[in-house]
C-alpha cells in the first residue's frame, strides 16, 4: 500500500477506535419492556457477582419445550417476554456452564400476574459453583503459561496464545465428547478482553515512539551529570528522579532502554561501576511508575478494570510512592556508598565527556515541541476527563491521532513502533484469565483469601499489598494482576470499608514494587540487566536480588504505611 | 604465537571489570610486538525480547552507541600506555560468527580473548564452548588465540 494511504488507513484506525470506546453501551434494561407479561430478575453468584450469558427458560414442570426463552446480560439481568396464554404451572430455569441450575417454581401469583400481561419481578437468583473437569483443564493451563513465561521458555505472547488456543480447542474438541469440557466459546472469551486497556497501550506507544526518537532521554541523563558537577551520590540521585518522572509519564521499560546505555556511559567515563547508577534507576522505575495510570501495564489494567482515573491514581497513590522514593534514596545512597566514592580508571576521563556531550542532544527539538504540547493537552484530558466519562483509552488515541496528524512522520516507522506483539499478548493473556475466571478458580481464591481476613480492612490492606509484592518476585506481574482484579474487586464488595477501593491500590503496589525483589520480578529489570551485561556488567540474579529484595521491604512497607493512614485513618470509607 | 612477529592483533571484549586481564595482556603484546591493536566489541540484542513495550530501533542504535563508546575508553587507555596504532571496531549480531568472520577478514595473527569465568554473571561462552571455538579457529581462520584467565576462571 503507498506510504501515504497506510498513514490515512492508520488515522482512521484510531479515530474509529475512540468513537467505538465513546459510544454508550447497551444493557439489559428496557429490553422487551413494551411487551406484555414481561418477567425480570437478576442472577449472581455466591460471590455477589454478576452472572452474565446465562439461559433463562420459562416452561411448564417436566420435560418440556419452553414457552419463552433469553440469555443474562453483562449487567446479570434477564427478560423474559412471557406469552399471552399460560399453563396453570410454570417454572423458570436458569442455565449456566459451571455453576448447577436453578428451577424455581412460579406461585399461582405470579402466574395470574403474568397473564393479565402484567411486568413481574422475580427475587434474585444466585448460582452456586460446580467444579468439573474445565476447572481442573483451565487451572493448568493457567499455570502452565505462568510457567513458560517465569523459565523463559517461549516468549511472553507465544506463551499467551499457546494457553488461549489450548482452551479453545478443549472448549471445541471436548464438548462433542463431555460438556464438562467446555470452557467458553469465542463469543464468550471476547468477553473477558478489556479493550479501553489495548487501545491506551496502543495509543500510549504512538506517542512513546515520538518522544524516544527525539533523543529526550539521552540528553536528561547527561544534563543529570552535568547538574551534579562531579558529585556522584547527587547524580545517583538525580537519575533516579529522571527515572521515576519519565516511568510514571511514559512507561518505565521504554524508560530504562533508553536510559541504561548512556548511564552506562556515563559511569564508564566517570570510572565508576555502572551497576551503581543502574540498580537505584530500575528500582526507581518500577516505584514511581504507579504513580499514574498510565506509568505502567499493570495500572492501565487496575484503572481499567476498577474504573480508577488518573486523577484517582494521583491523588491516593502518588503520595505513597514519594515516601518509597525517598525511602529507596536513602537505601540505595547506604547500599553504594563505597562504589559512589570509587574510581577505578582514574576520575572522570574528560575526552570521554566531551564525546558523550556531543550525543546528549536533542535531535529532533520539532518534534519534542510539538509531543510536550499534545502531551500536555492529554493531561489535561487524563485529569479533567473523568468529568466528562472520557475514558484514558479515547484520550489516548486522540493524542496520538493528534501527534501523528501534526507530526506527519513515516508512518512505516510509526507502524513498527507499536508493539503488536505486546498487543496481541493482553488479548491473550485476557482470554486465558477470563478462562480461570469462567470455571470458577478465581472465586476459589477469592473465598479463601476471604475467609482468611474476614472483615478486618487492615489485614485485607497488608495480605493484598505484601502478598502481590512477594508473588510478583517470582512471577510475571502483569497476569498476576490480571487474574487477581476479579479477586480484589470481591474482596472490595465485602471487606467492609474497602468500598473505597483500597484493596486495587494495594495491588497496585504490590505488583509494581514487588518487581523489585528479583530480576525476572519486571519486564523494565531484564532490560537493563540484558544491555548491562552487553557492556561487561552483568547484572546476576543473586546481585539483583541482594540489592532489590531489602528495597522491596523498604518500599512496599512505605507504601503500605501510607495505604492505611490514607485510606484507614484519614478518609475511612463508610462500611 | 607465530614465528615472526605479528603484525595485527585482535583484542575481543565486551568491557568492564572481567575484561581488564585481557585488555591489559593485549596491551602488553601490542607494545611488545610493535603490531596494530584492535578491540572488537560484538553487540547481540537478543535480550530485546524481554521488552514488552520497545522502541527497538532506537535502543539497537543506543547499544551500538554504548559499544562504541567502551571501546573509545579502552583505545584511550592502550594509547595513554604507549600503543600508537589502535584502534576499534564493533560488530553486531553472533558473537561466534562476527569474531571469526573478523579473523579470517583482516588476517590479524593473534587474538586476545577472556576466559569464562565462574562468576554469577552470564558469559559469552561456557568453558567448553570456549575450547570448541579456539579450536575452530585456529584452524580454520588460521590465527593464534590467547585465552587470558582471570583468578575467576572456570578452569584454572
Amino acid at each position: 500500500m503507498h506510504t501515504q494511504a497506510r498513514f490515512y488507513v492508520l488515522i482512521s484506525t484510531l479515530v474509529l477506535a475512540g468513537l467505538v470506546l465513546a459510544m454508550p453501551r447497551q444493557s439489559a434494561k428496557g429490553q422487551g419492556t413494551e411487551a406484555t407479561g414481561l418477567l425480570t430478575g437478576t442472577v449472581y453468584d455466591h460471590q455477589e457477582q454478576l452472572v452474565a450469558d446465562a439461559r433463562v427458560t420459562l416452561q411448564p414442570p417436566g420435560d418440556t419445550e419452553p414457552l419463552a426463552e433469553t440469555r443474562t446480560q453483562a449487567d446479570g439481568r434477564y427478560a423474559l417476554s412471557v406469552p399471552q396464554s399460560l399453563p396453570d404451572q410454570l417454572t423458570v430455569r436458569i442455565l449456566r456452564e459451571h455453576f448447577e441450575p436453578v428451577v424455581m417454581v412460579l406461585d399461582a401469583a405470579t402466574i395470574q400476574s403474568l397473564q393479565a400481561g402484567q411486568p413481574v419481578v422475580l427475587p434474585d437468583t444466585v448460582l452456586a459453583r460446580q467444579i468439573t473437569a474445565s476447572f481442573w483443564i483451565a487451572t493448568l493451563v493457567f499455570i502452565g503459561m505462568l510457567l513458560l513465561i517465569a523459565f523463559g521458555k517461549l516468549h511472553n505472547t507465544l506463551a499467551a496464545l499457546l494457553g488461549m488456543s489450548v482452551i479453545f480447542a478443549v472448549s471445541y474438541l471436548g464438548r462433542p465428547i463431555s460438556d464438562e469440557l467446555f470452557i467458553f466459546d469465542f463469543r464468550g472469551a471476547l468477553r473477558y478482553v478489556d479493550w479501553n486497556v489495548i487501545f491506551l497501550i496502543m495509543g500510549m506507544m504512538i506517542v512513546i515512539a515520538v518522544v524516544e526518537r527525539t533523543g529526550m532521554f539521552q540528553w536528561l541523563a547527561f544534563a543529570a551529570y552535568r547538574v551534579s558537577r562531579g558529585r556522584i551520590w547527587l547524580l545517583m540521585l538525580i537519575l533516579m528522579m529522571v527515572t521515576g518522572v519519565a516511568s510514571a509519564a511514559l512507561d518505565n521499560v521504554t524508560t530504562m532502554l533508553l536510559m541504561t546505555p548512556i548511564t552506562v556511559q556515563i559511569a564508564l567515563a566517570l570510572g565508576i561501576t555502572p551497576l551503581a547508577l543502574l540498580i537505584p534507576e530500575v528500582l526507581a522505575s518500577n516505584v514511581a511508575g504507579i504513580s499514574t495510570l498510565i506509568g505502567t501495564p499493570t495500572n492501565i489494567l487496575i484503572g481499567s478494570y476498577a474504573k480508577l482515573s488518573f486523577t484517582d491514581f494521583l491523588t491516593n497513590l502518588t503520595p505513597g510512592v514519594l515516601l518509597a522514593m525517598v525511602g529507596l534514596m536513602i537505601y540505595t545512597q547506604l547500599v553504594y556508598r563505597s562504589d559512589l566514592r570509587a574510581s577505578d580508571a582514574g576520575g572522570v576521563s574528560s575526552l570521554m565527556m566531551e564525546k558523550l556531550a556531543e550525543r546528549a542532544r536533542i535531535t529532533e527539538p520539532d518534534h519534542l515541541k510539538k509531543a510536550g504540547i499534545v502531551g500536555a493537552f492529554m493531561l489535561i484530558l487524563f485529569i479533567a476527563g473523568d468529568a466528562i466519562h472520557l475514558i484514558p483509552a479515547v484520550t489516548a488515541l486522540m493524542g496520538a491521532t493528534a501527534l501523528l496528524v501534526w507530526i506527519q512522520p513515516d508512518i512505516e516507522e510509526m507502524i513498527e513502533a507499536v508493539d503488536w506483539t505486546t498487543l496481541v499478548f493482553f488479548i491473550g493473556l485476557f482470554i486465558v484469565v477470563g478462562a480461570v475466571q469462567e470455571v470458577g478458580l478465581i472465586s476459589v481464591i477469592a473465598d479463601a483469601i476471604g475467609q482468611f481476613v474476614g472483615s478486618n480492612l487492615l489485614l485485607a490492606v497488608i495480605v493484598v499489598t505484601w502478598f502481590s509484592a512477594l508473588l510478583s518476585t517470582v512471577i510475571a506481574n502483569i497476569p498476576f494482576t490480571a487474574a487477581m482484579l476479579p479477586v480484589v474487586g470481591y474482596l472490595t464488595v465485602t471487606v467492609p470499608g474497602a468500598q473505597s477501593k483500597v484493596l486495587f491500590y494495594c495491588l497496585s503496589v504490590g505488583s509494581a514494587m514487588g518487581g523489585n525483589g528479583s530480576l525476572i520480578g519486571a519486564s523494565a529489570n531484564m532490560v537493563t540487566s540484558g544491555i548491562s551485561e552487553r557492556a561487561g556488567y552483568p547484572m546476576s540474579y543473586a546481585y539483583f536480588f541482594k540489592k532489590g529484595f531489602p528495597a522491596l521491604l523498604i518500599t512496599v512497607s512505605l507504601a503500605t504505611l501510607w495505604l492505611i493512614f490514607h485510606f484507614l485513618i484519614q478518609n475511612p470509607a463508610t462500611p | 604465537m607465530t614465528d615472526s612477529q605479528p603484525k595485527q592483533i585482535i583484542c575481543a571484549v565486551r568491557g568492564g571489570a572481567e575484561s581488564r586481564d585481557t585488555v591489559s595482556r593485549a596491551i602488553q603484546l601490542a607494545l611488545e610486538t610493535g603490531a596494530r591493536l584492535t578491540f572488537l566489541h560484538v553487540m547481540d540484542a537478543e535480550f530485546l525480547q524481554y521488552a514488552t513495550i520497545g522502541p527497538l530501533s532506537v535502543v539497537y542504535n543506543e547499544l551500538l552507541e554504548m559499544g562504541t563508546f567502551a571501546m573509545m575508553i579502552l583505545r584511550d587507555r592502550a594509547q595513554r600506555r604507549g600503543v600508537t596504532d589502535v584502534d576499534y571496531v564493533v560488530r553486531e549480531g553472533s558473537i561466534r560468527k562476527q569474531l571469526f568472520q573478523f579473523a579470517v577478514a583482516t588476517h590479524a595473527e593473534v587474538l586476545v580473548v577472556g576466559y569464562p569465568t565462574r562468576s554469577s554473571g552470564r558469559n559469552v561462552f561456557e568453558a567448553d564452548e570456549m575450547d570448541a571455538f579456539v579450536t575452530e579457529l585456529e584452524r580454520d581462520a588460521h590465527i593464534q588465540v590467547i585465552q587470558v584467565k582471570s583468578a575467576n576462571a572456570a578452569r584454572q
